[in-house]
């Protein structure tokens, strides 16, 4: 409990040297930095960000993916896209058909099916 | 008394026909016309894995050589037996494909099948309460019957109805994408879509590419700010000073309170070794009080940059670019 508080406060540490350094470096404005500082309704700080990076990295690893590909995968979302999972990955939709489908919620739309409210497998 | 009840069925028939309205809505494309697209390819998808054989299926008609299998890996979630929308986008991303979001209509979908582009959507198969939460691509349109084609599941060829392909996509918040090439647009992504689309894709491509592909959003909307400034960046990130240079000067003259547009216009300029021209243009910016915290820093620290670079050339020259 202790060692994940306090890896978690070095990690945040590490990150704001690193981004208070790097502000410091070029005063070129890039369009993603523009485009998120400018036109997005919430301003979200360079350490919010790489922390909700981080966070949702490791909400992929604990959803069965690798910690390799869970970093490649987080590397290509946008800051939008990076803050929305951190808030709510869990429950947002997860895109799976209907191959597979099983127990209680199977019943439940097979007897929709057959009354004609859904016409789920017909596209299996 | 029997006029009275008769009155209120028609009422209760009325309300019933409002509720169900969203189902029933735009049955069919404003201006149908039957389009199929049977050279698209087909994935038929393994158990729970429609993300990874719906985006195999758009990204190789785009020209890619990647299939199913290979996709899994970086959209599935195991323990969700599923992938995420984001999910989808970031992978089409990292295969260098520019994943564009384009407005929930059947028109809109028609006009992308018309302009030969296969439309990645989801669908709700369950209920609101009970989502079954699937995707598919769009491939056809049949005006005859009024039905939709698509490559969905395990059938290549899957018909479905109007009213029934409705339900399912409005179920789902009409989502629908079209992934494309750097330098090619979706054909009905508005303008805001794009910038969005290209700004989250940037850092996945090539300097040239990047530049290509919003050459290409800015040849189409020649008079969005935030396009042109996209698109001077990129000319410059690509070596291209004095066609950057012309963009930014073009835009300043446009909306001279692009603040982001001044300063990377002086940055380009300090580079070029044209100090004083840079500091012209930041006086400028720095005149203006609707900038936030953040710009009004960037800018006073061009400005820093450019005092320190004026002090070590004290005689005013002829810039180059200007």
């Amino acid at each position: 409990m202790y060692t994940a508080r306090a890896i978690m406060l070095f990690k945040a540490l590490i990150l704001i040297c690193a981004t208070t350094f790097s502000t410091a470096q070029a005063a070129v404005i890039s369009t993603s930095e523009y485009i998120v500082n400018e036109t997005q309704s919430s301003h979200l700080s360079n350490v919010e960000r790489l922390l909700a990076r981080d966070d949702v990295q490791q909400q992929l690893v604990a959803m069965g993916v690798s910690p390799e590909e869970a970093l490649a995968r987080v590397a290509a979302l946008s800051p939008s896209e990076l803050q929305l999972l951190s808030q709510r990955a869990q429950e947002m939709p997860a895109g799976s058909g209907v191959l597979g489908l099983i127990g209680a919620v199977f019943v439940v739309l097979l007897v929709l099916e057959l009354v004609g409210v859904t016409n789920v497998f017909n596209s299996i | 008394m029997h006029r009275w009840l008769h009155r209120l069925s028609l009422v209760l028939c009325c309300t019933a026909l409002v509720a169900c309205a969203p189902w029933l809505a735009p049955a069919s494309p404003s201006q149908p016309r039957s389009i199929e697209l049977s050279e698209v390819p087909f994935f038929p998808q393994a158990k729970y894995q429609c993300g990874p054989a719906a985006l195999a299926t758009v990204l190789n008609f785009s020209g890619l050589d990647v299939d199913s299998e290979t996709l899994e890996s970086a959209v599935y979630l195991p323990k969700r037996e599923g992938s995420l929308q984001a999910e989808l986008l970031a992978a089409s991303r990292r295969h260098e494909r520019i994943p564009y979001r384009i407005p929930g209509t059947l028109d809109a979908l028609q006009q992308e099948l018309l302009a030969g582009n296969p439309v990645l959507i989801m669908q709700n198969l369950g209920i609101d309460v009970l989502p079954r939460w699937h995707y598919a691509v769009v491939v056809g349109y049949q005006a005859e019957h009024n039905s939709w084609v698509l490559r969905s599941g395990t059938k290549q060829r899957s018909i479905e109805s109007a009213a029934s392909f409705w339900r399912r996509w409005s179920k789902a918040g009409n989502w629908a994408l079209v992934t494309k090439p750097a330098g090619e647009l979706a054909a009905t992504v508005e303008p805001r879509a794009a910038l969005q689309a290209l700004a989250d894709v940037e850092s996945m491509l090539s300097a040239q590419q990047a530049q290509r592909a919003w050459e290409a959003a800015l040849l189409r909307w020649p008079e969005e700010a935030d396009l042109q400034f996209a698109t001077a960046n990129a000319r410059r990130r690509r070596g291209l000073i004095a066609d950057a240079a012309a963009l930014y000067r073009q835009l300043i003259k446009q909306q001279p309170d692009h603040l982001a547009a001044h300063n990377n216009y002086a940055d380009l300029l300090l580079e070029a070794g044209c100090p004083y021209q840079a500091e012209l243009t930041l006086n400028a910016a720095l005149e203006y009080e609707n900038s936030t915290a953040l710009m009004s820093a960037t800018l006073h620290k061009t400005a820093e940059e450019v005092q320190a670079a004026l002090q070590q050339k004290p005689a005013e020259t002829d810039c180059p670019i200007n």
